[in-house]
């Protein structure tokens, strides 16, 4: 007597040929959802590099700042590079600073708005920076998963249409097309997981480097104010 | 960016590729597991032994009823070791013919002699060969049914004749008036007879030997009973044929030659076999328990004051004969501890048993002793 094969030998059970038995829209699915997780990926090692450098940048910065150098130096070997973060609020004001000097301000009060306006401004600009590309992460977060399991659902409706035409309910004939439907959640959640994650990670950091600058901000405010109130006294003593 | 990008992707491939060698095909499960199928066998299907004979042979399937020989009642309407009762017409037995048979033979050879010297001496006038004696002798022998019929123009029943002769030719007419149901049958057949005989005539000179028949018709058994049954099957069908309905197994018994006789459906040709020496392990049904109660609570007067006593239950046991009858007096087997109470129930049991008791035929092992709970909340 020959035996009967158990399951349907056509159907592999590999990842690969499910991913080929699939119908068109799951995998569309699919694909989308593996370059999503390629592209958040992508952002996420961006990220991580750059966040790694602005976090070295400031602490340079801070200790060229602190170390007792004429803030004029400073400005005058900063100003001629691209620089980011505290660099580039402190080369704001300076800028601010110098034209307003240079061209003889009269209001000390008028210069010291001016002054954080600048600061406050490049402090957004490198805000907006360090947290673009934050929002897709945010984004692949939340809707992977519902993207996965949309392919699923598709999945299954077309594989329990296929059984209702072939009138079977074995668990042989059912078992491929659900496992197929499924493998699309399998890798919305596999895009999803690391992305939420990273950007709770990502997002920390920026609110971290965020105030850093904010803190460096008001403290170098603070000191262009106490240099302003120093000139603009003996000068209306005078 | 770029590079991250770059990463990213080489990254994604990296773990793709790992994923389609370690996550193929998983090993699938093999069923080694069997499934067993489970069926509910009532207790009664172990444990009901059927009365058998002890000496019998074992055999696969008990005899129905331990089988007794039906007493064959004259006038049964029923076969016996049928599926169904279904009532055959009453075939009243043959027997007036035993008799005329056995006054036929007699008389015959008295008046055939003769003639069958006759026909001897005819048959051996147109035939001038020789023979010898003895086989023409023997070769009319067998003719003689036929010839009273040929030769006598007279009357056209011999045999009738031979009949009525030993008793008396005065009687003819009123033996014709009175045994109507048995002469007239002797009549038809006789009649029928010489219509046949008369076209043999001219032909049945030269062979003798041809015909042994007659002598069998002249017995008069075979086709008397056909003549017999045939009006008792026009009797029986006609009202048949009123109802409409068409019955397969009637008709059957109507075609059925089996005599009628006791026993019906309910007998079994079946041998017995090896078996418990009584019926036992049947239980009554809930349909046989609720009507039992339903008798003894309809026989049941509750004592005044004790109707709402919650609480209050007393069984009482008492013995039934085969009959159906109480044995012996009731007896309390746990006392609700009201006196009256109890009284009360013994005495239900006993108006019962004067109005008469209705217990389920056959099951006479289970009802021999019987124990009923009397409880005013559950009887009612």
């Amino acid at each position: 007597m020959e035996q009967l094969p158990l399951a349907a030998t056509g159907a592999e059970l590999s990842v690969w040929s499910l991913f080929w038995q699939a119908g068109w829209v799951v995998k569309l699915v699919m694909i989308g959802l593996l370059g999503a997780s390629v592209w958040t990926w992508a952002i996420v090692f961006d990220k991580v590099v750059a966040f790694t450098r602005m976090r070295s940048a400031l602490d340079r910065f801070e200790q060229v700042f602190w170390s007792g150098q004429s803030l004029e130096d400073l400005y005058r070997t900063l100003a001629d590079r691209s620089t980011t973060g505290m660099g580039a609020i402190f080369v704001a004001a300076m800028r601010e600073w110098k034209k307003s000097f240079e061209k003889g301000a009269k209001s000390p009060i008028g210069l010291q708005t001016r002054i954080d306006k600048a600061m406050d401004l490049a402090l957004t600009r490198e805000m907006e920076r360090l947290e673009s590309r934050l929002g897709f992460l945010a984004t692949i977060g939340s809707a992977a998963p519902f993207i996965g399991l949309f392919g699923t659902v598709v999945g299954i409706m077309t594989s329990f249409q296929a059984i209702a035409g072939s009138k079977s309910t074995n668990l042989a004939v059912v078992a491929p097309g659900i496992a197929e439907a499924l493998l699309a959640t399998a890798i919305g959640l596999l895009a999803a997981i690391p992305a939420v994650i990273a950007y709770n990670k990502l997002s920390s950091d920026v609110a971290k480097l965020g105030s850093r600058m904010e803190g460096f901000a008001d403290e170098f405010s603070a000191i262009l104010s106490r240099q302003i109130d120093e000139k603009v006294a003996p000068r209306a003593a005078a | 960016m770029r590079g991250s990008v770059a990463t990213s992707v080489a990254m994604h491939a990296v773990l793709l590729g790992l994923g389609l060698i370690s996550l193929s095909s998983p090993r699938s499960m093999d069923a080694s597991v069997e499934s067993v199928s489970v069926d509910i066998v009532p207790v009664e299907e172990v444990a009901q032994v059927q009365m058998g004979d002890k000496k019998a042979p074992m055999s696969e399937k008990p005899a129905p009823t331990p089988t007794t020989r039906p007493d064959t009642v004259p006038d049964a309407q029923k076969v016996g070791d049928n599926e169904m009762d279904t009532d055959k017409p009453l075939v009243p037995d043959a027997k007036p013919k035993p008799v005329e048979s056995a006054q036929a033979p007699k008389p015959q050879p008295k008046p055939e002699e003769p003639v069958k010297k006759e026909e001897v001496q005819k048959v051996e006038e147109p035939k001038p060969v020789p023979a010898t004696e003895v086989a023409q002798a023997e070769q009319p022998k067998q003719e003689v049914a036929p010839d009273p019929a040929k030769v006598p123009e007279q009357k056209p029943e011999p045999v009738k004749e031979a009949e009525q002769k030993p008793a008396e030719l005065s009687e003819q007419k009123v033996a014709e008036a009175q045994p109507q149901t048995t002469d007239s049958i002797a009549e038809t057949v006789a009649e029928s007879k010489p219509v046949e005989e008369q076209v043999k005539l001219p032909d049945s000179v030269p062979a003798p030997a041809a015909k042994p028949r007659p002598p069998e018709a002249q017995t008069a058994k075979a086709p008397d009973r056909k003549a017999s049954e045939q009006p008792a099957k026009e009797a029986s069908s006609k009202p048949k044929a009123e109802d409409s309905e068409f019955n397969e197994d009637e008709v059957a018994a109507l075609l059925s030659k089996e005599k009628t006789a006791g026993g019906g459906a309910k007998r079994s040709s079946q041998t017995a076999s090896l078996g418990g020496r009584q019926n036992q392990g049947a239980k009554l049904s809930r349909g046989e328990e609720d009507a039992l109660r339903e008798q003894l609570s309809g026989c049941w007067t509750i004592p005044a004051g004790a109707e709402g006593g919650d609480g209050l239950r007393v069984k009482v046991a008492f013995n039934v004969d085969s009959s159906g009858k109480l044995e012996g007096r009731p007896r309390v087997e746990e006392s609700s501890g009201n006196r009256a109470f109890d009284q009360s129930a013994i005495r239900a049991v006993q108006i019962c048993d004067q109005q008469g008791l209705q217990l389920p035929a056959g099951k006479a092992d289970v009802w021999a002793e019987i124990a009923v709970n009397f409880d005013p909340s559950a009887m009612f």
